[in-house]
């Protein structure tokens, strides 16, 4: 079967001056699939995700969402289409109830008169059960009249997630979401993108943690320069001598998870 | 349209770009501040009118000259008075309470001019006041002519101090990278004091400047300074000083314009309308900050 | 009495001016023109009632309508950008409503004589509480009335989704953005309904007034207006009230002996709340803590988001 194609990148550019942050990058995000992507620092992976949701308009090239240019688009009509993101530091808003951070994200599509009210001027009661179930996917029930800006850190982490997902989009960026988190609530989160995949959401992941990104994505994609140097398996990418030369520039994969054999010559003096 | 009328309509477009110095001044001080601190010092251009009437009861009885430079040396001072007022002591990530205090500021300037003057004009000296310069059918007035070339002056040292001077360096440094400009060893604290100081010399000097320009002070010129003043920070680009330079000459020139067509009364209304434009059409200004992104 | 009923006067006006500011401020944004949409409701509520004889409610109506849709006209392009671009553009505003109303010259004759604005001389003769029979103390109703029904409105915007939605703006525009919110309708529609609150006690002013002139629509007022919520802290409505009885009622009305440099030690006043307690005064001061005003720990750390008012 092949799978549709839900978001994509076609020779996408985006200079700042002489600086070509992001060059003529190809990607496709197929629907329901969790896709990492990866590179050093300075690779363009956080250009990429601005000019996804829409921060950043591209220098050139195509940008298509479910077959619909969304270029033109501002970053709140991308979110109404179907793209939501979290961010690397994190952009709570702090001084507003966790059920109310996830009530300003929730997406109300309906136009007319209808939409404007329920936008609007709804009141709180119907919306404090519908985040309901996301505050308890999210493990943040008991929290959800606690200011945002006095949670604990993982617990942030998490609302970021769970807010992107309150907008009702079916793509979700998540950038660099297992920053500063320990191999406790890395399992947690792992866990938390496999259900969220199951609830029918298609992710994004921009990643520097490895081992997460071998175990949890389907597929791999590997910027460098600003530009796609590897794409394929965890497996395929790690094997890849290209992308271990713009990690190390020597012979040892970046920090993969032990599933590989060891490199021959081991075995030679077992 | 006789060709006298579109020979007495030149006249105010030149007259207008000869004034246009004093604003380009006001709006290369806004931006100055605005470049290094990410703040507006709503207070600047009153701060500026009030280092004028300084300069005044300061020195009495002398030469001109000497009160310009009187009232560049008291900008400088009333600026640095109003970084250690307004900047020096607020949170940095608190915009509102240095907004705030800066419109404190202009308000406490503006009644304290209005009331110890009793909103009586005062006489400021001008130069060059009576000789004119005639290039065929045009005037070059003499004293807007010295103004301009004042202006022009101060603008060339501010370039010079800028790309010069190790004093320079640091204001750019500051701007653009506060927090590795200090671990570079340089003091911000100190660098914004000198900013604020040289953009009260500018202030001074264009306060004076428009004292001379109109042969008297009175406070009924701050607002409308302000105003303009901020109109040419963001035509021009807010933190950009060519900008600044360009989009003062034009609104003095557009400003005298619509004066000699619809009079006195509308013409604040043009420049109004002109921010607006701006504002929809190209909100980044003429010349967009160096180092902008998006 | 009859002085402190004329305090309560002023002190009423002026907390539906705060409260139009404590509007737009909900966004993060500062209007420096709240004072320029007073004026507009001034002068056409006025002009409504003296020279066409209409009755009060319709022409405080049409002031406030008419002063939230130039709100609006002027919003909208300012707030499309970065938000300092408002307070430039409001700053501008607020001076050329001031300079269109001191050029203004518009009478008609009524049979109490010639009657409306006549250039800087002012627009005297707006007299419908006296000719009506109004009492210091009936006016003082309607104007207790007003505070009390738009508090009630604002509370329950702030309860709603749009209340959230301002408030999430205010908090990180990046952030809500990315969330699916509009920022620009949002902001419009504060600063809209902040323009309307302001014409509503613009129209009740000139009517307690009875002469209006460009004078009392300057940079003052414009101070007045942001600064109460300000100092009042933004988190409760009631703090705006508080920051305008002590503000007006002490500061002005109790250092009446400074006579004419009350307003300069007003401007110092607000330099020196602002250096030291640039988050709000009276409210936690006093323990008037009826909103959300707890602090956070993000209270502490720089946040980075583009909004000018929680930076």
């Amino acid at each position: 079967m092949v799978p549709t194609v839900i978001l994509e990148l076609q020779n996408l550019s985006r200079h700042f001056g002489g600086v070509k942050a992001v060059d003529q990058l190809n990607l496709q995000v197929h629907q329901g699939e969790i896709l990492g992507l990866i590179g050093p620092n300075g690779s363009g992976k956080s250009t990429t995700v601005n000019l996804i949701s829409g921060v950043y308009r591209p220098t050139a090239g195509a940008l298509r969402f479910k077959g619909q240019d969304i270029a033109p688009l501002e970053p709140h009509q991308r979110t109404a289409l179907g793209i939501a993101r979290t961010f690397q530091n994190i952009r709570l808003f702090g001084h507003l109830t966790v059920w109310q951070n996830l009530w300003s994200a929730r997406v109300v599509r309906q136009q007319g008169w209808t939409g404007f009210r329920e936008r609007w001027l709804s009141g709180a009661g119907a919306a404090r059960e519908q985040a309901e179930q996301l505050l308890v996917f999210g493990d943040l029930a008991h929290q959800r009249d606690m200011l945002a800006g006095n949670l604990a850190f993982g617990e942030q982490r998490r609302l970021e997630l769970i807010r992107a997902a309150a907008s009702g989009a079916e793509l979700l960026l998540l950038d660099e979401p297992a920053a500063g988190m320990n191999a406790e609530e890395i399992d947690d989160l792992d866990q938390r993108i496999r259900s969220l995949r199951a609830q029918g959401h298609t992710i994004l992941l921009i990643e520097h943690h490895m081992e997460l990104v071998m175990e949890v994505c389907d597929r791999v994609a590997v910027l460098n320069f600003g530009g796609k140097i590897a794409e394929g398996t965890p497996a395929q990418v790690q094997q890849n001598p290209q992308v271990r030369a713009a990690y190390l520039g020597s012979d040892e994969t970046p920090a993969a998870a032990p599933t590989e054999p060891a490199p021959p010559h081991l075995h030679q003096h077992a | 349209m006789d060709l006298l009328y579109l020979l007495d309509l030149t006249q105010s477009l030149i007259d207008g770009v000869l004034f246009g110095t004093i604003y380009a001044l006001i709006g290369i001080g806004f931006t100055l501040i605005f470049g290094v601190m990410h703040k507006l010092n709503l207070s600047y251009a009153a701060a500026s009118i009030g280092a004028a009437y300084l300069s005044l009861i300061v020195v009495s009885a002398v030469p001109a000259p000497v009160v310009y430079v009187a009232s560049a040396l008291l900008g400088g001072a009333l600026g640095w008075l109003v970084y250690l007022i307004c900047f020096r002591f607020v949170p940095i990530n608190n915009p509102l309470a240095t907004l705030m205090s800066t419109l404190g500021m202009l308000l406490a300037i503006e009644e304290l001019i209005s009331h110890v003057t009793r909103g009586m004009p005062q006489n400021f000296p001008a130069m060059f006041a009576s000789s004119n310069i005639e290039i065929g059918q045009f005037f070059l007035r003499g004293d807007l002519l010295f103004v301009f070339a004042l202006g022009c002056v101060a603008m060339v040292a501010l370039t010079q101090l800028l790309q010069r001077t190790r004093l320079g360096l640091a204001t750019r440094a500051v701007a653009q990278q506060p927090i590795a400009a200090q671990l570079c060893g340089m003091s911000v604290n100190a660098t914004n004091a000198n900013t604020f100081v040289i953009a009260g010399l500018l202030g001074g000097t264009a306060g004076a400047m428009a004292g001379a320009a109109i042969g008297v002070l009175s406070p009924l010129m701050t607002l409308p300074l302000t105003v303009k003043g901020l109109v040419v920070t963001v035509i021009g680009g807010l933190g950009s000083i060519p900008g600044a330079i360009v989009a003062g000459l034009i609104v003095g020139g557009v400003e005298n314009v619509f004066q000699f067509l619809r009079g006195v009364a509308e013409r604040d209304i043009y420049v109004m309308l002109m921010l607006f434009a701006f504002l929809i059409f190209r909100p980044g200004g003429l010349f967009a900050a160096p180092g902008g992104r998006d | 009495m009859d002085f402190y009923l004329g305090l309560a006067q002023v002190i009423g006006i002026h907390t539906l001016l705060g409260l139009s500011a404590w509007c737009v401020l909900h966004t993060g944004q500062v209007s420096i023109a709240q004072g320029g949409f007073f004026a507009i409701g001034a002068y056409s509520a006025g002009m409504l009632t003296s020279m066409w004889n209409w009755p009060l409610g319709p022409a405080l109506g049409a002031g406030a309508a008419l002063a939230g849709a130039v709100a609006v006209a002027v919003g909208f392009p300012a707030l499309r950008v970065k938000g300092l671009m408002l307070v430039v553009a409001t700053t501008a505003f607020a001076e050329i409503v001031r300079l269109f109303f001191f050029n203004l010259q518009w009478r008609v004759q009524t049979p109490s004589g010639l009657v409306g604005p006549d250039g800087s001389l002012g627009f005297g003769g707006i007299r419908y509480f006296p000719s009506n029979g109004w009492s210091t103390f009936e006016v003082n109703v309607l104007i207790w009335a007003l505070v009390a029904g738009v508090m009630a409105l604002l509370w329950w915007l702030d309860r709603s989704r749009v209340g959230t939605l301002w408030r999430a703006v205010g908090e990180d525009e990046l952030a809500a953005q990315s969330a699916g919110i509009n920022l620009t309708a949002a902001k419009v529609s504060a600063f809209g309904i902040g323009g309307c609150i302001a014409g509503l006690s613009g129209g009740v002013f000139a009517h307690y007034a009875t002469h209006i002139e460009h004078n009392n629509f300057g940079i003052l007022l414009a101070t007045f207006a942001v600064a109460y919520p300000i100092i009042g802290g933004l988190s409760s409505l009631a703090g705006t009230l508080v920051a305008v009885i002590f503000i007006q009622g002490f500061l002005l009305e109790g250092l009446r002996f400074l006579g004419e440099w009350r307003s300069l030690l007003f401007g110092a006043l607000i330099v020196v709340v602002m250096l030291v307690r640039p988050n709000g005064f009276l409210s936690r001061a006093l323990g008037v803590n009826w909103g959300r005003a707890r602090r956070t720990t993000a209270d502490r750390t720089p946040p980075e988001s583009g909004s000018l008012y929680r930076q």
